[in-house]
């Protein structure tokens, strides 16, 4: 008893400095900003925070429906999840795939990782000017293709889609580079087995490769919506939201509720509802690694 | 042996003296050394005065001429870093509130000195007030007349710029009425190989809200723009609205860019893409040939907005004494006849006509009998300046959402 009370002691010696950390960075910030988002201007503890925030045009418009962009930043964050999410997975998986065991592929998988390497901010200056009328490499496809070229930012219908594709090509080379690796854990006896049963590579891709590298695809599907709900940095440098709001999302609204507004108890409120989001969508993840260690 | 120990005394004396003396002296170099690292540290800290402002690039390569002949004059080296007002607006109230300060000089909107003064300098008794052209210091005066900051140099917003070449090549001439202004856009759409008749430059929206001021002051008059500022008046007024639908008529007609980045589109306008481009007097300081640089007000334009750079001294600068010196250069006429040889600026205090180059002489006569007014954006600031930009960014590819733009800025004023 007396040893494992000593045990125990040392043991807490050598996890209270995290411990503190923790405490002092992560846990009292938390809950002191969930506490923040209940107070108002005049002090008083209530829910007008909240009411104010989940009725401003800023979140959730309505017009929108009617008009089209902006539709309010939870609904720009949503469309940004509804396309960003597949078409990274999937682009990625596919590059794994397509440059596996390629003279050059780990060349060219170094390029496609570059946009991760760089600065986000950086990211959304050359979106910018990837989208620009006159100096934009995409207008530069579209007009060789016979197409008319614009400012994509400049316009609300395409704003924040350009945002978006403008995204993956940064963010796809988180997946590929993941499912690359994962890639390599699977045995090509498999493979092997499968092609004397006379598999097609389709089937293979299907029976094998896919279920195998399902632990991959919740980690990329959960980093990624993770980065995508707290997505900031690419609008702020891009477009700051606009034209008119169209490409808002909830962390940039924080920001201005926060910096710009000075109303800390209405950026608590986007803050705790970033975290509530982030806290659910990391559930798979956390229960994914809990079923692996079982 | 007695006589060995009497040697060994003497040596370990002689000895122990040279260790003395050894170690005198490498106490002695240590407390030279010390010395010299204080006084040459002291030395580099305090003859160093840092400085925010807003320029860089080509506006930044004419500031500093300034602050060389600063250091020329008095010693004390500078250094300069590029920082947007509204950046700042986020970062210095929390610097504040940990009594410290990103620089020793820094330029900042007048309402934000006005707003922190405990913060700030009292700079009554450090400049020559009287040596300002009169009303230069109030904004940045509070009300019991004591000075917190200093006006550097102005930029007037006169209006549209031309390039005379191209005027003349295509028989052009400067509009004096409405109609002949739209007629002369319509003439210039025409012209082969000009995109756009209007260039409009973007970036973080301001140089859009400087056009639409202009319209706002033209159809408004001047006290629209003042009424605007205190919150005299909504955005959804009938004076507001008639002066924008004036906007958004040329807008749905076209004889707009599209808002492109406005270094960008000036490089373009200048080539010959764009027939005029609306940007404040500093653009004189951005072309090759400042000579071939014309202007127009729109007809009627009876104000102009008179753009003063405000700077501060914060009261936790660490060389506060070369920060005030900095502040007594740049609001001297030895200091601001510096900054408009340059070109694009108009002193605030007395600088002889002789140190402006000749298309800001012309510039100057603009202003003569035109009342100058505020920055609208800059005055107001906070959330609202940014929906102001945001909305007008939306305004100029969409002008049919005018209704919901002036909603929005209505909802997003201070109370």
């Amino acid at each position: 008893m007396a040893l494992r009370k000593a045990k125990f002691r040392h043991f807490s010696y050598f996890i209270l400095p995290a411990l503190l950390l923790l405490v002092i960075f992560v846990l009292y910030p938390t809950f002191n900003t969930i506490f923040l988002s209940f107070v108002d201007s005049e002090g008083n503890l209530s829910l007008s925070n909240y009411r104010e925030v989940f009725s401003s045009r800023d979140i959730l418009d309505p017009r929108g429906l009617e008009r089209g962009f902006p539709f309010g930043s939870l609904i720009h964050n949503l469309m940004w999840i509804a396309i960003h999410l597949p078409l990274t997975t999937l682009v990625g998986l596919f590059l794994a795939i397509l440059l596996r065991d390629v003279k050059g592929g780990g060349i060219v998988k170094s390029i496609i990782f570059l946009g991760m390497v760089m600065p986000m901010i950086v990211g959304g200056i050359m979106i910018r000017f990837m989208f620009e009328e006159n100096v934009g490499v995409v207008n530069l496809v579209l007009q060789t293709l016979g197409l008319e070229g614009k400012t994509w930012t400049a316009y609300p219908e395409t704003a924040l889609f350009a945002l978006i594709f403008g995204s993956v090509w940064l963010w796809t080379g988180f997946s590929m580079i993941l499912y690359s690796a994962g890639l390599e854990t699977i045995p090509n006896t498999y493979y092997e087995a499968a092609q004397i049963d006379g598999a097609s590579k389709f089937k293979m891709l299907l029976k094998i490769t896919i279920p195998l590298l399902k632990p991959i695809t919740v980690v990329v599907l959960t980093m990624t919506l993770l980065w995508e709900l707290k997505v900031f940095d690419i609008v702020y440098i891009a477009t700051m939201g606009g034209p008119g709001g169209s490409s808002n999302v909830l962390a940039l609204q924080m920001y201005l509720y926060g910096f710009r507004e000075w109303d800390f108890g209405k950026s608590a409120v986007v803050a705790v509802l970033i975290t509530a989001s982030t806290l659910l969508a990391a559930i798979p993840m956390m229960k994914s690694a809990g079923d692996e260690a079982e | 042996m007695r006589g060995f120990s009497d040697h060994l005394s003497g040596l370990r004396e002689m000895f122990t003296e040279k260790q003395i003396y050894i170690e005198k002296g490498v106490f002695l170099m240590k407390k030279l050394l010390v010395t010299v690292l204080v006084v040459l540290s002291t030395a580099l800290i305090s003859s160093t005065v840092s400085v925010i402002g807003p320029w860089s690039g080509v506006e930044m390569d004419a500031f500093l001429p300034v602050l060389e002949e600063f250091k020329a004059k008095t010693g004390i080296d500078y250094t300069y870093q590029t920082y947007r007002a509204e950046d700042l607006a986020n970062v210095l109230p929390a610097q504040f509130s940990a009594k410290k300060a990103p620089a020793g000089v820094i330029f900042m909107w007048s309402n934000f000195i006005t707003s922190n003064t405990q913060h700030v300098v009292d700079l009554s008794d450090v400049i020559d007030t009287d040596a300002y052209i009169p009303g230069a210091l109030d904004n940045v005066k509070t009300s019991d007349g004591r000075v917190f900051g200093i006006s550097y140099t102005a930029k007037v917003k006169p209006g549209f710029w031309y390039r005379k070449s191209f005027f003349e090549s295509h028989g052009l001439k400067a509009p004096t009425t409405w109609d002949e202004f739209v007629a002369l856009l319509e003439k210039i759409e025409t012209i082969p190989g000009v995109k756009d008749a209007i260039a409009s430059g973007n970036g973080v929206g301001w140089p859009l809200s400087d056009v639409t001021e202009h319209f706002l002051i033209t159809f408004g008059g001047p006290e629209l723009q003042k009424d605007l500022i205190e919150g005299n008046t909504t955005w959804r007024s009938y004076a507001v609205r008639n002066a924008m639908e004036k906007l958004v008529y040329l807008l749905e007609k076209g004889y707009f860019s599209e808002p492109t980045e406005w270094t960008t589109i000036l490089e373009q306008w200048w080539n010959g893409d764009y027939g005029l481009y609306f940007m404040g007097q500093w653009i004189t300081g951005m072309v090759d040939d400042p000579n071939d640089l014309a202007v127009f007000s729109l007809p009627g334009n009876r104000g102009m907005v008179f753009s003063i750079d405000y700077a501060f001294v914060p009261e936790y600068a660490t060389n506060k004494a070369e920060a005030l010196e900095l502040v007594k250069f740049l609001s001297s006429v030895e200091g601001q006849s510096i900054q408009v040889a340059q070109g694009g600026h108009i002193a605030t205090v007395g600088v002889d006509m002789s140190n402006y180059p000749a298309v800001d002489k012309e510039i100057a006569k603009l202003t003569e009998g035109v009342e100058t007014l505020n920055d609208l954006d800059d005055s107001i600031g906070g959330l609202w300046q940014t929906a102001f930009w945001d909305q007008l960014k939306l305004i100029w590819v969409r002008p049919e959402r005018l209704d919901d733009a002036l909603m929005d800025l209505d909802e997003k004023m201070p109370k």
